[in-house]
């Protein structure tokens, strides 16, 4: 894969060699005084920076929020991501509006610097003047905190920014949010959302060699930052649709009772980014992604019989199982997540409707048994222990194995070369 | 080890020693080899004179040491039982109370700390109840002359005017409190031994408090955290410690310490490496922190690197093979019975039957794992730990520290659970080592891993039984051949009565097998497997050799009873037949075979014996004495099992289980304890069970060792035989009858006999395919 | 660095290293012994405690995860020890050696929680993690049953809620 991608960044080069790239640099304004914004328009942009998950991204250490410095490991190297509090030397506070919206729309900092498209203004484009501005007025009057960017540690050539124009011709189409007529107000909030400020692909689908979202693959799911994100379109793994309700229950508060628990980076989308979010947003979201899902017309009674059904037959898949897996199942899960069939419970998160379990890739599931689940992310109040210490390599597949035939699944292929990876400090 | 059984050897020859060769001791075991029986027991009495000054100064009424009783009525009971989930204080308590005539709420249970005065202090073998009830039924009827003498006294009429109940002396409409007799002074009497043992008692229709049921006192703190266990001790300025267990039980080596890594690790203090003069845990070394966690971590950061003994690549196998090797060879072992003209018989048999039996390796698995803190104050050891047998492990212990023995004493904890593993009391020795290397309090905190590698494990087993018939299929001799690591010889020698070929031989790890059953010629071999006693400490583990014995025993007699064309239980009656050595003796073996045909009988009438069962689904029979014949508890069990063909698995519906234990102290937790003695079975059969590899026990912790679980629970139906006989032991016998009444059940259900245990499903599909 | 939490009820701050698991924080850093150490990897359930008001393994559990939360253990729950599920276990005379005990009363109170009258086949389910070495399984069912009778009421108003 690395030729290919060295071969693909060549030709980047050339391409890039070919177009003028240079952006202009906005001038430093002096930061616009907290009380020349509307309060109104400052509260707004608080909602938009959750929607954007702003804060995820850009915080580093929770005492400086908006300082930036979080750290992305890519296949090219690794960013880190900028301080956005209105500070006068390393954050934001000389950059005009204009310059904001510049570089939410076009990818371009203030400088003129072209910007890694980590940043995902490839969505961003699609935002609203409105919006912007009111992020613009939210981000400008935060407390400013001095905190150098450290320096990307990328290799040559994807080092050389100019490159990022070619990568940009290719990968990058600079078009406002354009509502679909025949879809419902709803919907067309939820898509605004998520294809803009949200930017939910950016993680729900796969990239392709240069690190682009990969085209007619929307939402197929994608290991990011170490996680699985699963997929949300027809093609998902889950047992039981998403119904607009399940969707809302899920986005709202951190779970439902028929897929279960968001955990690692969706834990921060939904109990850090959401959370501020109005609930005609979240159902805007709902309605966007049970369409999405391919599951328009599941109502909530069909849900709770199909997941009834999955849940019987997976309890009587798994008592045919005797082995190790099983033993371990019974000893160190059971006791949590064990269900009724016809009335899961949310606090008992149930493993055989979890995409954790039916999805193509363990990462997931291995990741909550190793690490758990602490307080502030998972299910409010509900915390799991990490097994790290306790389950040894074969314990791990051998659960695995046995949680993906519970759920007439394949067995994971990859799983030990997974947890070595995961098991590295 | 042996200096100290040698100690109680020379203190029995000092003492009275009866002609039958049975030492009574006034601190030490009674052993009884009498023909080709063996008898084990205790005498409790120790010194039981109490300190009537003492008492008198303190106000006291104190008669014996058993019990005394305060001025505000309060009656203390002094338990030198550990309490380890038998609920053994109240059981201890209400044969006290109930001769005292005491009122059972004022009677308070107080667990004593070692101390030579309690004789030897040792609770195991099921015998606290049968080798206590004399004693404390003497020491409270003694108590309740007294004070009829002084209650008849305060009230100015004769003590044959006078009964006590309540706790009050009563004489026409009159009557006077205990505590307003201990008021009043002067009851300072105390009772010699002699004295005592001539002490009458109620008859059992005038029992109040015995056979009754009553909350057991030990429970209410067990469901609010204020139950002290072992792993609760805890002193001013202790450090923790955490092993580092060598590869070998014996003869491993530390060739160097590495603790670099473990410096970073905050609260870590150093790695001990321990010298011990006992010899108990060879090549240990010991982490010192500041925390449980601290250990922990540091623990996984230090290496060591030892030379590892010489059973570093002993397995399973190695220790199966060594012991069929051992029956094998005729010149081995101990005949235990050896009656009538075996090689006569069996010559001139019309049929044999001979069958071999498997049992594999067993982790004892307490709940609580071991633990022991130690330290020196005022010039004393202390060792404060959960534990079995204190009188086994002080001299080991004083060897260890190199002082006298009368300078440690063992505080007494609650056990979380015992099981035979802390008869064995090596777990307090690392910890006093680090003790007194580093001169300050240390508490060792085993982990898990740490507690099953360095258990002393229920040694595999091998065993060989014969049976010959004549032309009438009836049974006209009988050899039981019997193999393991014999635990008794590795820790207590002394104990070991000879066989009838002068040889010395474990009881415990023969027990159950000289049975009640009328065979004709008979031969009873029990031989030690060096090699497991090599590579392991070989443990008593609940019901020790009857664990394995009846297994073969009883599986055998239904492979028999299928021989003779007979039911399994019709079969058993037969030979039941209660006449010879086999009739029974008073006082504890009233009746002999006759009530272990009785129970059969019972179990037989209580299940569902003979009924028609859905496919693959049938009962199973056994039966068992318990382990001693001078202790006999008669046993019998019904299981009913049903076999997945497709996969093997056996599950276990039901379990019937009658019980004559004679006279029944506390009958809900002697049900409790048949309980979890049956389901122990169960679990041994069907669940547990572990393996030597690598000279150690393959399974350490719960990924992999699965004991049952509440979802393998069957239904169970419990009853005991109504008897005013002889109070015998509860504990272990119900664990020995199941296992052989599962592989029975299996048989009937789908015809394939298992005769290794644990009962693998695999085993079981490979046998449904043969 | 400190951990704080509420601990039956009291705020408390458990100065020990993030990773320490709760169970030890509790033992030995605030002396509540009732919770109790049997295997270390979660499956024996003899540490299990809860967080939040739900039964989890303390034993596995870093004590940074649960910064914040309220914490309760078997000294804590029902206040005075008479938890209608602690008079049940003695009724039942359910403990043998006990060690266990605190955890599976723990883990039963999440148990009844969840299924106000729970199956044979439910308990088996939610309680096969606890293991009692000491098989008095038969009576901690029991005791199960009992303390779900006796908190009857508190069990049908669960199940209107269900309903609702
Ligand atoms: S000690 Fe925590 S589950 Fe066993
Ligand atoms: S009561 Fe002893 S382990 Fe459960």
């Amino acid at each position: 894969m690395i030729k290919r991608v060295i071969l693909g960044a060549v030709v980047i080069l050339v391409v890039a060699a070919f177009i003028i790239v240079w952006n202009p640099s906005i001038s430093r304004i002096d930061p616009p005084a907290a009380g020349s914004f509307k309060q109104a328009d400052v509260d707004h942009g608080k909602v938009l920076a959750g929607l954007g998950n702003c804060g995820t991204c850009h915080t580093a250490n929770k005492q400086k929020p908006f300082a930036g410095g979080v750290s992305f490991p890519t296949p090219f190297g690794t960013l880190y991501s900028a301080n956005i509090t209105p500070d006068l030397d390393t954050g934001i506070g000389h950059w005009s509006e204009e310059a904001f919206v510049r570089a939410m729309r076009e990818g371009v900092d203030r400088e003129g610097e072209q910007l890694f498209p980590a940043f995902p203004y490839t969505h961003f484009t699609k935002v609203t003047d409105e919006d912007l501005h009111d992020l613009y007025a939210y981000l400008m009057t935060r407390d400013p905190v001095s905190q150098e960017k450290p320096a990307n540690k990328l290799e040559f050539p994807f080092s050389l920014r100019p490159l990022q124009a070619g990568w940009k011709l290719l990968f990058f189409d600079d078009q406002r949010f354009e509502p679909n007529a025949d879809k419902s107000d709803a919907w067309n909030r939820g898509a605004y959302i998520a294809e803009g400020l949200g930017h939910c692909t950016a993680c729900h689908s796969p990239r392709n060699d240069f690190g682009a979202e990969q085209t007619g693959a929307a939402y197929d799911g994608a290991l990011v930052d170490g996680w699985y994100a699963p997929a949300l379109n027809t093609s998902h793994s889950t047992p039981v649709a998403w119904t607009e309700e399940e969707l809302y229950q899920y986005l709202r508060n951190g779970g439902s009772e028929l897929h279960g628990v968001a955990a690692g980076s969706m834990a921060e989308v939904v109990h850090r980014g959401l959370a501020e979010a109005p609930d005609s947003d979240i159902h805007a979201l709902a309605v966007y992604f049970n369409d999405l899902s391919g599951a328009g017309g599941t109502d909530a009674a069909g849900a709770r019989k199909t997941a009834a059904t999955a849940i019987r037959d997976a309890k009587a898949a798994g008592q045919r199982q005797m082995g190790h897996g099983e033993q371990i199942y019974a000893a160190a899960c059971a006791s949590c997540h064990a269900n009724d069939p016809d009335s899961p419970n949310l606090m008992r998160p149930e493993l055989s409707l979890n995409s954790a379990i039916t999805a193509p890739d363990p990462t997931n599931l291995l990741r909550v048994t190793l690490e758990g689940i602490d307080t502030p992310s998972g299910l409010d109040g509900v915390v799991m222990p990490a097994f790290h210490d306790a389950l040894d390599d074969e314990d791990l597949v051998a659960l695995a194995d046995f949680l993906r035939e519970k759920v007439d699944r394949p067995a994971w292929k990859n799983l030990q070369a997974r947890i070595d990876e995961l098991r590295q400090p | 080890m042996r200096k100290f059984v040698e100690s109680l050897y020379n203190a029995a020859t000092n003492g009275s020693r009866n002609n039958e060769g049975t030492g009574i001791t006034r601190r030490g075991f009674l052993i009884g080899s009498a023909g080709a029986g063996f008898t084990m027991a205790f005498t409790m009495s120790g010194l039981s004179l109490a300190n009537p000054a003492e008492a008198a100064e303190k106000g006291l009424f104190e008669p014996t040491i058993w019990f005394r009783i305060e001025p505000d009525g309060k009656i203390v009971v002094n338990i030198v039982e550990a309490e380890m989930g038998q609920h053994v204080g109240t059981a201890l308590a209400r044969i006290v109370a109930d001769e005292l005539e005491a009122d059972w709420d004022d009677v308070v249970l107080y667990y004593v700390d070692s101390d030579p005065k309690w004789g030897t202090m040792v609770t195991g073998g099921s015998w606290s109840v049968w080798q206590n009830f004399d004693t404390l039924s003497r020491a409270g009827a003694a108590g309740r002359q007294v004070l009829i003498e002084e209650g008849a006294k305060l009230l100015g009429v004769s003590p044959d005017q006078c009964r006590a109940r309540d706790s009050q002396v009563l004489a026409g409409g009159r009557s006077v409190t205990y505590a307003q007799i201990v008021q009043a002074g002067n009851i300072s009497r105390s009772f010699t031994d002699d004295e005592l043992k001539k002490m009458p008692i109620k008859p059992p229709s005038e029992r109040r408090l015995i056979g009754k049921d009553t909350l057991a006192r030990d429970i209410p703190g067990k469901t609010n955290g204020e139950a002290i266990y072992g792993i609760d001790a805890s002193v001013e300025g202790m450090v923790y410690g955490r092993p580092l267990i060598p590869p070998t039980r014996y003869g491993s080596t530390v060739d160097s310490v590495d603790d670099s890594q473990a410096k970073d690790v905050p609260g870590y203090q150093q790695t001990l490496v321990l010298d011990d003069p006992s010899g108990t845990v060879p090549g240990w070394a010991v982490v010192i922190a500041d925390s449980v966690t601290a250990a922990n971590k540091a623990a996984r950061k230090v290496k060591v690197n030892w030379t590892a003994g010489k059973t570093a690549k002993v397995t399973e196998k190695d220790i199966l093979e060594e012991g069929r090797n051992l029956i094998a060879d005729d010149s081995k072992g101990a005949l235990v019975v050896d009656d009538g003209d075996l090689k006569g018989t069996f010559d001139g048999a019309d049929s044999v039957l001979e069958q071999e039996y498997i049992t594999h390796s067993v982790l004892h698995f307490q709940m609580e794992p071991l633990n022991a803190l130690a330290f020196k104050k005022d010039g004393r050891w202390e060792i404060h730990t959960g534990n079995q047998w204190q009188t086994l492990i002080l001299p080991t212990l004083a060897k260890a520290l190199g002082v006298k023995q009368e300078h440690i004493i063992m505080r007494t904890y609650l056990l979380g659970g015992g099981f035979g593993r802390r008869l064995n009391g090596d777990y307090a020795v690392p910890a006093a080592l680090a003790s007194k290397m580093l001169d300050k309090p240390v508490k060792l905190v085993f982990s898990r891993e740490d507690d099953t590698r360095f258990d002393s494990i229920r040694s595999p087993s091998v065993q060989k039984l014969r049976m010959a018939f004549d032309a009438e299929k009836q049974v006209i001799g009988m050899e039981h051949h019997a193999t393991a690591g014999w635990p008794t010889q590795v820790m207590a020698p002394g104990f070991m009565p000879k066989g009838a070929n002068g040889e010395p031989f474990d009881p415990f790890s023969i027990q159950g097998a000289d049975h009640w059953y009328s065979v004709g010629a008979q031969r009873l071999r029990a031989i030690s497997n060096g090699l497991a006693n090599d590579t392991f400490r070989p443990g008593w583990l609940r019901s020790v050799g009857s664990g394995w014995v009846n297994w073969a025993l009883e599986s055998f007699m239904d492979e028999a009873a299928h021989q003779a064309g007979q039911d399994p239980i019709d079969f058993r009656l037969g030979l039941l037949k209660a006449e010879g050595k086999n009739a029974g003796s008073a006082p504890n073996s009233v009746g002999g075979a006759s009530r272990q045909a009785n129970v059969l009988k019972r179990v037989r009438e209580l299940s569902q014996w003979g009924q028609d069962m859905p496919a693959d689904t049938a009962l199973g029979v056994a039966t068992s004495y318990g382990q001693e014949r001078n202790m006999p508890t008669w046993t019998a069990c019904v299981a009913k099992v049903h076999v997945d063909r497709d996969s093997g698995k056996v599950t276990l519906h039901h379990l019937t289980l009658v019980t004559d234990a004679g006279t029944v102290v506390h009958p809900d937790g002697a049900r409790a304890q048949v309980e979890g003695a049956a389901l122990w079975g169960a679990s041994m059969a069907l669940h547990e069970g572990t393996e030597i590899d690598n000279g150690e026990v393959k399974d350490h912790n719960l990924n992999s060792y699965q004991p049952m679980r509440m979802r393998d629970v069957p239904a169970m139906t419990v009853e005991f035989i109504d008897s005013t006989e002889t109070s015998v032991g509860l504990g272990e016998p119900a664990t020995t009858v199941v296992g052989p009444a599962i592989a029975n059940a299996i048989f009937a259900a789908v015809g394939v006999r298992l005769r290794t245990i644990p009962i693998r499903r695999e085993a079981v599909l490979e046998a449904l395919k043969a | 660095m400190a951990t704080k939490i509420i601990l039956n009820g009291e705020a408390v701050t458990l100065d020990v290293a993030d990773d320490t698991p709760l169970l030890w924080a509790i033992r030995d850093h605030a002396g509540l012994t009732g919770t109790k150490f049997g295997c270390g990897i979660g499956m024996c359930g003899a540490c299990t405690v809860h967080i939040n008001g739900r039964a989890t393994r303390s034993c596995i559990t870093p004590v940074s995860d649960v910064a914040g939360t309220s914490v309760t253990t078997i000294e804590g729950l029902g206040g005075d020890g008479s938890h209608p599920l602690q008079d049940a276990w003695v009724k039942a005379q359910a403990p043998q050696c006990g060690y266990c005990q605190s955890g599976q009363i723990m883990q039963a109170a999440t148990l009844l929680q969840d299924f106000p009258n729970p199956t044979d086949e439910q308990i088996n389910e939610v309680m096969s993690g606890n293991l009692c070495r000491c098989m008095a399984y038969v009576r901690i069912r029991e005791a199960i049953h009992l303390a779900s009778d006796a908190m009857g009421t508190t069990a049908s108003d669960a199940e209107e809620k269900a309903d609702a």
